[in-house]
């Protein structure tokens, strides 16, 4: 398990708006340590039975909360980060899509000089299923086990999940970076808390078409991971030039196709998987036989 | 959002970027008005690339010449772009062109500054091209930098590095993916111009940008009917030449759809991601767009409810049955409140199939 577990307590930023509210309850409902909500000129108002605060210095002050999770609109969301990084909470995840990207390349900046971990923009969150899940994913598909999985694409990731879950293999955590072309955490750092998570025994890596992330995953893990990695690539059948729904999957001069990507995972020994459903059962595979890689 | 380069340069001047005089027309006649003195450079006014080698950039040495060229650069299609109008500059007598570009550089995660000696070509095919990023905070001296490492020196240094800065700028202020010159070209005096721009503006910045207020629709008309529409409803839709229409939610489930149905021997008519979140207004759109496709013989929905809740989907599919019960549908709905999804479907002729390959082949074999 990694990232998040039952001791991580949340601050909501944006908790009184619909998305808040809803998400607010659901992540309750699983068992998500949500101390408080934040809106400005909302302070002193309860969200689901948690309080609300003007301020995220407020609000830690008050509950020691040392994650955030962002659900405010996206010409407010740069913002709303930055104050969670000042305050000095160490994981700030941001759901907000639409975030305009010279912002976020400020967010990364900031959170980098903070140490802060930045999960997102544009992405579901995190969740290590029986212990904390901060995000929107539908904490009904999960089931706790020992595959951690990465992703850039929500909905595919539930997906995969869900298949992983209803063939008996449970999850250690479950981590999306988002689909944006700028943005916070990437592969590799997440790669490495699994490599080193006791709780993990196979890495799902799910990719979508745009940029070079995978491919440097891909060489990354080839040098520095020993457990198994099943790989997942979206977009095979994707045209070139043109923006493929995330703001980062767009096959550009040639580069950034799947089929780059899924050489680059072979090259490394990665097992890809031609179908969702076809990642659980290379999972089972590599579970059965572990120490082989 | 693309801009027209007689946009771009109007930008340009705004901020002080020496471009050289020029007149939009539209028009033949209005080469009457125009007094520059011959030769005269003509230049399609098309958002797409390539223009030069399309034939798009005529030279014309007398108002006769000129008269001619205009009717036949009004009526060229370049790859699929109409010409909307012509920018007439004098033809200017180039000592040297340079490439100067700002853009966001995905893999840094900062804007980089892109510049060669070497303009006038595609950037791609230069050889000395410097790429400088710009970490923060931002400041000027990075510019004259830039300048000394393309190899200029003396009073082009700093007419370069202050051209980069106002780019810079405008880059920031007005939140672009890309601005261009290429080329910007050093003339007799030694001063140097923004021959061509390009600007390409941020899409999800629109909303805070008030002077491209109202400007979305009219700088659509390089992508096909439909995709335009789509963009107008806010979904995400890419034209493809198969007949199995798909509409997921979520850019990575959609790709993996499509790619199940091409790999289970199917075409896909379309990638639809009506995003995450949608609603019943925004799910019976969408429904409606995939059906636009006159090719289309199924329409295969795949949602997996995060954002999206499952009963929403259900009451456009019904709304969406009861005025198209010729379509056939293939539905897939897993996740939040997906229970309440199916009793709402259960009064109506919608086949739910829970297990995504079972639900791509059942879509296959209707289309065939």
């Amino acid at each position: 398990m990694i990232l998040v577990n039952k001791d991580t307590k949340v601050v909501v930023q944006g908790i009184t708006g619909k998305m808040g509210q809803t998400h607010t309850a659901r992540m309750l409902e699983y068992g998500t340590q949500i101390v408080a909500g934040v809106t400005p000129g909302r302070g002193g108002q309860t969200v689901h039975g948690v309080p609300v605060f003007d301020t995220v210095a407020q609000a830690v002050e008050k509950t020691n909360a040392n994650c955030s999770i962002v659900f405010v609109p996206p010409y407010l969301a740069c913002d709303a980060g930055f104050e969670a990084i000042h305050v000095g909470v160490s994981l700030l995840v941001v759901i907000t899509e639409g975030i305009p990207p010279n912002d976020t390349a400020k967010l990364v900046n900031y959170a980098n000089s903070h140490k802060v971990t930045f999960m997102g923009p544009n992405c579901p969150g995190v969740v290590s299923p029986g212990h904390s899940l901060i995000g929107i994913m539908p904490g009904s598909i999960f089931k706790e086990g020992k595959v951690g999985m990465v992703s850039k694409s929500g909905t595919l990731t539930y997906e995969i999940a869900l298949a992983l879950t209803e063939a008996n293999l449970g999850q250690s955590t479950c981590v999306g970076v988002g689909g944006d072309p700028v943005k916070g955490i990437e592969y590799q750092p997440v790669l490495n808390l699994f490599e080193a998570d006791p709780h993990t025994d196979v890495i799902v890596l799910i990719g979508e078409i745009g940029g070079n992330a995978e491919e440097k995953a891909a060489q990354y893990i080839k040098e520095h991971i020993k457990k198994p990695v099943v790989g997942f690539i979206a977009g095979q059948t994707a045209p070139p030039g043109k923006r493929m729904g995330h703001a980062g999957a767009i096959i550009s001069q040639g580069s950034g196709t799947a089929k780059s990507k899924i050489e680059a995972f072979e090259k490394a020994n990665i097992r890809v998987a031609k179908t969702p459903g076809q990642v659980a059962k290379l999972v089972s595979e590599l579970i059965k036989q572990p120490a082989v890689k | 959002m693309n801009l027209y380069e007689f946009e771009a340069k109007n930008i340009f001047a705004q901020y002080g970027v020496p471009i050289p005089p020029s007149k939009l027309i539209t028009r033949p006649q209005d080469l009457n008005k125009i007094f520059f003195g011959y030769p005269l450079t003509l230049k399609c006014q098309v958002l797409t690339g390539g223009r030069g080698k399309a034939g798009g950039i005529k030279f014309a040495k007398s108002l006769a010449e000129a008269q001619k060229i205009a009717p036949e650069l009004l009526d060229l299609e370049i790859k699929g772009c109409k010409t909307q109008s012509l920018l007439v500059e004098p033809k200017l007598n180039i000592t040297n062109e340079y490439y100067l570009s700002v853009t966001l550089d995905r893999e840094l995660g900062v804007p980089v500054f892109i510049a060669t000696s070497e303009g006038g070509v595609e950037v791609e095919q230069a050889k000395n091209v410097v790429k400088m990023p710009i970490h923060f905070p931002y400041s000027a001296f990075l510019t004259r930098t830039l300048a000394y490492k393309i190899g200029l020196n003396g009073e082009a240094l700093n007419k370069f590095a202050s051209i980069a800065d106002k780019l810079y700028q405008i880059f920031i202020e007005r939140d672009l993916d890309l601005i261009e010159i290429n080329p910007l070209v050093a003339v007799e005096g030694n001063e140097l111009l923004a021959l061509d721009g390009k600007i390409v503006v941020n899409d999800d910045s629109l909303m805070r940008q008030p002077y491209f207020a109202g400007w979305l629709e009219s700088h659509l008309v390089d992508l096909p009917k439909v995709e335009r529409l789509a963009k107008l409803h806010g979904v995400n839709l890419v034209e493809l030449d198969g007949d199995i229409g798909i509409l997921c939610n979520g850019a990575g489930l959609t790709m993996a759809t499509m790619d199940m149905v091409a790999e289970f021997g199917g075409k896909p008519a379309n990638f639809l991601d009506a995003g995450g979140g949608s609603d019943q207004a925004k799910t019976l759109a969408a429904l409606e767009l995939v059906n636009k496709n006159p090719k289309l013989k199924v329409i295969l929905l795949n949602i997996l409810g995060g954002i999206t809740a499952c009963d929403d989907v259900a009451n456009a599919l019904v709304e969406f049955v009861k005025a198209h019960s010729n379509v056939k549908l293939v539905v897939r709905l897993r996740g939040n409140n997906q229970e309440k999804a199916k009793e709402i479907l259960s009064h109506y002729n919608v086949k739910l199939i829970p297990d995504l390959e079972e639900a791509v082949k059942t879509a296959i074999a209707l289309a065939s």
